[in-house]
This record gives structure tokens, C-alpha cells and sequence, in this order.
């Protein structure tokens, strides 16, 4: 029932990542290129949109799994902490200058802070030898409080070059995309999503409930902390490369499981695509529509996404389906 | 699926549990099922109905003696392996989940790397669900709804069923056809089942009854040896009789308490 839709979803998002190649501020025309245009192409455009791409599978697939998990269409890595937890450890690195001695310190620090949000999150959600998703939603969102005051801080005290620098890879920004950190960010959100779409049929069992999963053969505590190291992984390279991008986690996942239905052995590959070519098509939009100025990708996914998904939400109930 | 050696396919050999730290909720629990039984489990509201259960199918670990399935102990099971004996529908079923019917009863194969003799189209022929197969499962009936789940552990092929008070919140005639649907599929898959249940008048539907109080068996037998008026007084703390009018018909009588 659904082939035909994946296969034109999956050839629309194939489409945008190329087209978003060669154009931007300056269109580029695939079949005439000069050697300033092929520099151009090489060594901005390419690495751009693919760490667009990359931060927008992981967060399109990181808030399915969230979504599925916590049986809450809420969820998503910035309602759970996760993001804020990784853009404080990542800015710690940032404003530490840490970045320009090791180039794999940022997508590490940003890991860290991930990985013990998560951790955090995960024992504060702890009631009764089970997770509770309502618990772990309120510790999310408490922490989630906390780091992004601490944030403010760090840089309410950091000086202007730093401060600039900081805010705009808050608000999500892909302007310093280069080749240095993709083989990093790749690594980590192959192995999220290879870890998470090898584990799909659990996810689909637990939501059911926890006693459904276990009735099914599944070790309830084991699938979830093998879920939620897979979207410390994605959240973390994404913060790492783009900076905290918000609503694509939240918004991509409804709409394709609108399209395509529940089943999270198609929803969280299909979300990853659909996020990739969302944010490619957010982050084109942000470097054009002001040029020379940039908008960061994070606003214009919120510009572009909340308004919409409330249309939907108006439209029908997305919530539920 | 018949037992090895005739050993009871489950066995409570003086179970206990305790929730918290104080004393222990279930306390030296001990009885066996034997291959093809179907037994409603009677009590009042906690009185440790949906606790055995779950200490049946290994979601609750008990603090002494030891659960076995089909004689063996039951955490010697890998999941799956015990996913293919044993299937559990627990009381509270998120009935809201973004499903369609198919998509949810096939979940029932994920114990198997290749499927058992039953299809997904066979098991929502056997449930009465053929025609709503594409639907979401949030949009069916209360009593289809249920019927999805039960489709779902068809599939799943085990022998034991154990189900928690599915025939709560559900309208007298969706519980009559459950409980016939049951009946009738206990009948052609030879499967044994264990339904918790707090309601009298369904219980005289079952060829054997425990009735139980503070997770201890009060009397385990046919309908007419275990829902005797001193029993069920114990157990619900009501003066209930079970009595049949002129035509044979079963009915209740309570104590008036207006």
C-alpha cells in the first residue's frame, strides 16, 4: 500500500539534496562549470549540503524514535534535553577554543553532554524498575530549562567575537560547514541509525506498552537504553555540526507518518530522508533570502515548520495519526 | 502445543512476591495448570489477579520459589523462545496506538524468524476482522478493538494465553462474543488459557474457576464447587448465592444493601 508513496518521497528527497547543489545565492549551472564554480561546488556547496543533510537525518529519525518511545507525540530531542545538553557541552568547547586545537573536541564534548543528558533524563524518568515516559518528559523539559539558563550565561559572559559565534550556532547554523567534521558526524549517525532501524520492530512492539513488548520478546530495558544511546549518537553529531536546529524533530515524523503509516521500519528511515531534504531546503532558503546576509537554519525551519504544523494540526489530527 | 513427559505446562511452586518491603503480597503461591485448560482467575479488585499473571509470563520476578513452563523454569527461557510458548494481553492496552489492524496483528510474528502455519488474513478470518483489515485501530469498536489484540496473539502461536480483564469496559454483548470467540479457538488451536476476570456472572461461563483473595487460592474447581455463597463471601465480602430458576437458568442473588 505504501510503496508507491515511499518510492516519491524517497525520489523528492533525492531530488532536493542534488538541486540544492547548484543553487543559492549564486546558481550554478551543472552542465558548464568553470574551475571558480567547481571550487565553489567542492569546497562549500558539497560539504554544505551534506552536513545539512546528515543533521537532518538525524534529527528527522532521532524524534521518531523519541516520538514511538515515549508513546508522547510531543517528544523530541530538544523537549527531552538532549540537544541542550550537547549544544552546553559543545559550547563549552567553542567558547574554550578548544575547536581549533582537535577537531574532533566538538563533536566529542557534544557527545558527552548527549550522552549524560541522556543518562540524567533516563534516571530521573526511573520509577519502579521501569521508565515512565511522563516522568522523563518532565525531566527533559526541566533540564532542558536548566542548560539553555546556563547557556545564557556562558555567553552573556563571553566576549562579542565569541558571543556572535556562539548565538548563531545556537539558533542553528550551517554557514561554517566544511569536509573537517563530516566523517565524524557521519560515523555517529550511521551507527544511530543502523542501531535504531535494526531495532524497529522493537520500537514497534514497545509501543504497545511495556507488558505487550515483554509478551512479544523483547527485553524491555534493554531496547530502550539501545534507543536512546541511538539518538545520543544523532543528537549529538547534529548539535556538533549544525548547532541546535529545532522542528524537524517534532514536525517530520508526523507528516511521514501521516504519509506512510506507524510502522517504524519505514517511519525512521523515511523521516531521516525527509528531515535531510527538509533542512537542505530550510538552509538554502536562509543563505539566499537576505544575501549577503544569512539566516540560521534553525529559524527558518521554525518559521517554515511551526505555522504549518499547525495547519495540519487544524486539518486533521496529526497527533494520533 | 502438548506438555513432555505429562508435567503441568505451568507451575507456581510456593511463589512469593512482595511489591515494596513490607509483607509479601503474594505468599508461598503454589498450583499447576495442566495442557488445554481454560480457567478464569476470580477476585476481587486487588486481590492479586493481574500480580500472577504477570509472574506467569516473567514481567514480575518473584522473591521466592520458582514459576516453570512446561517444566522448565521460566527464566531459563531466552524472550523469544518463551514469546513462542506463552503470550500475555495485559489489562490496560493502549487503544489509542496509531496502528492499522494488519500492521498491529502481525506484530504477533515478531517472535519468529520465519513465520509459523497461520497468516495474518487467517487469524482476522478467525476473529471476525477479515473486512477491517486496513482500518486504523483507534477508529474500531471497544469489542474489535479486543478482538485485534486477541487476532495479534493468534498469530503469536503460543500455547498458553494468559489475559487480564479483557472483558472490562466492554458492553455485555462484546463480552459474550469474546468469551465464545475464545472458547471456540481454545477449541480448534488446542491453546490453554488463563483470563483474570472480577465479574460472577462471567465466571460461570468457565469449566474451571480459582478463586482467589490476597494472592492466595481460595478453591479452584468447576463453577458450582467454587461459587459457593460462603466463598464469595470471602472473597468479595458480599453475601452473593448463585441460584437457578424453574427453567434451569443460572442467575445472582446479592444481600440488600439499600
Amino acid at each position: 500500500m505504501y510503496k508507491v508513496k515511499i518510492t516519491t518521497v524517497i525520489v523528492i528527497a533525492a531530488s532536493i539534496l542534488f538541486i540544492s547543489l547548484f543553487l543559492g545565492p549564486k546558481v550554478i549551472n551543472p552542465f558548464s562549470l568553470d574551475a571558480t564554480e567547481t571550487n565553489i561546488l567542492l569546497s562549500i556547496r558539497l560539504p554544505r549540503v551534506i552536513v545539512a543533510a546528515l543533521v537532518g537525518v538525524a534529527l528527522g529519525a532521532s524524534g521518531a524514535i523519541l516520538q514511538g518511545l515515549l508513546r508522547n507525540p510531543l517528544a523530541d530531542p530538544y523537549i527531552l534535553g538532549i540537544s541542550s545538553g550537547a549544544a552546553l557541552a559543545a559550547t563549552v568547547g567553542l567558547l574554550s577554543g578548544s575547536y581549533l586545537s582537535c577537531t574532533f573536541s566538538i563533536p566529542f564534548t557534544a557527545f558527552t553532554g548527549a550522552l549524560v543528558v541522556s543518562l540524567l533524563v533516563g534516571m530521573f524518568g526511573w520509577k519502579r524498575g521501569g521508565i515512565l515516559p511522563e516522568r522523563l518528559l518532565l525531566a527533559g523539559i526541566g533540564l532542558s530549562f536548566l542548560f539553555y539558563a546556563l547557556l545564557m550565561l556562558l555567553i552573556s559572559i563571553s566576549s562579542d567575537a565569541e558571543m556572535r559565534r556562539a548565538v548563531l550556532w545556537i539558533f542553528g547554523d550551517l554557514s561554517l560547514a566544511d569536509w573537517s567534521l563530516i566523517p565524524y558526524g557521519l560515523l555517529l549517525i550511521v551507527s544511530g541509525l543502523f542501531l535504531s532501524i535494526s531495532r524497529a520492530k522493537a520500537l514497534n512492539a514497545l509501543m504497545l506498552g511495556d507488558d505487550l513488548a515483554h509478551s512479544l520478546g523483547f527485553s524491555i530495558h534493554k531496547e530502550k537504553i539501545l534507543f536512546f544511546v541511538a539518538v545520543a549518537l544523532m543528537t549529538a553529531a547534529s548539535v556538533a555540526m549544525g548547532g541546535t536546529i529545532g522542528f524537524i524533530g517534532l514536525l517530520i515524523p508526523h507528516i511521514v507518518r501521516f504519509l506512510i503509516g506507524a510502522d517504524n521500519r519505514r517511519l525512521i528511515p523515511v523521516s531521516a530522508l525527509c528531515g535531510g531534504a527538509f533542512l537542505c531546503i530550510a538552509d538554502l532558503i536562509g543563505k539566499s533570502i537576505m544575501h549577503p546576509a544569512e539566516i540560521p537554519s534553525g529559524i527558518v525551519t521554525a518559521i517554515i515548520g511551526a505555522p504549518y504544523f499547525l495547519f495540519l494540526l487544524r486539518r486533521r489530527d496529526v497527533l494520533t495519526t | 502445543m502438548s506438555s513432555p513427559r505429562n508435567q503441568p505446562i505451568l507451575l507456581f511452586n510456593n511463589v512469593s512476591f512482595t511489591y515494596a518491603e513490607d509483607k509479601p503480597f503474594i505468599d508461598g503461591l503454589t498450583f499447576s495448570m495442566e495442557d488445554g485448560e481454560f480457567i478464569g482467575l476470580l477476585g476481587s479488585n486487588g486481590s492479586g489477579k493481574s500480580t500472577i499473571l504477570k509472574l506467569a509470563c516473567g514481567i514480575l520476578r518473584q522473591s521466592a520459589g520458582y514459576v516453570s513452563l512446561w517444566g522448565k523454569p521460566l527464566t531459563a527461557y531466552r524472550n523469544k523462545d518463551r514469546a513462542k510458548l506463552l503470550c500475555y494481553l495485559p489489562q490496560l492496552l493502549d487503544l489509542q496506538v496509531p496502528f492499522r489492524v494488519r500492521e498491529l496483528v502481525s506484530m504477533g510474528l515478531y517472535p519468529y524468524d520465519i513465520p509459523p502455519g497461520i497468516t495474518v488474513d487467517e487469524a482476522l478470518e478467525l476473529v471476525g476482522l477479515a473486512d477491517k483489515s486496513d482500518v486504523f485501530v483507534m477508529n474500531l469498536s471497544g469489542g474489535e478493538r479486543r478482538r485485534t489484540f486477541i487476532a495479534m496473539t493468534l498469530l503469536q502461536e503460543a500455547g498458553l494465553v494468559l489475559l487480564d480483564e479483557p472483558l472490562a469496559n466492554l458492553d455485555i454483548k462484546y463480552q459474550l462474543e469474546l468469551l465464545r470467540l475464545l472458547r471456540e479457538l481454545q477449541a480448534q488451536k488446542n491453546i490453554s488459557v488463563i483470563m483474570a476476570l472480577h465479574d460472577i456472572n462471567m465466571a460461570m461461563q468457565f469449566p474451571k474457576v480459582m478463586l482467589i483473595k490476597e494472592g492466595k487460592i481460595l478453591s479452584s474447581g468447576s463453577p458450582e464447587h467454587v461459587l459457593t455463597k460462603d466463598l464469595l463471601k470471602e472473597a468479595f465480602d458480599v453475601g452473593i448465592e448463585i441460584r437457578k430458576d424453574g427453567s434451569g437458568a443460572t442467575y445472582m442473588s446479592y444481600e440488600n444493601f439499600l
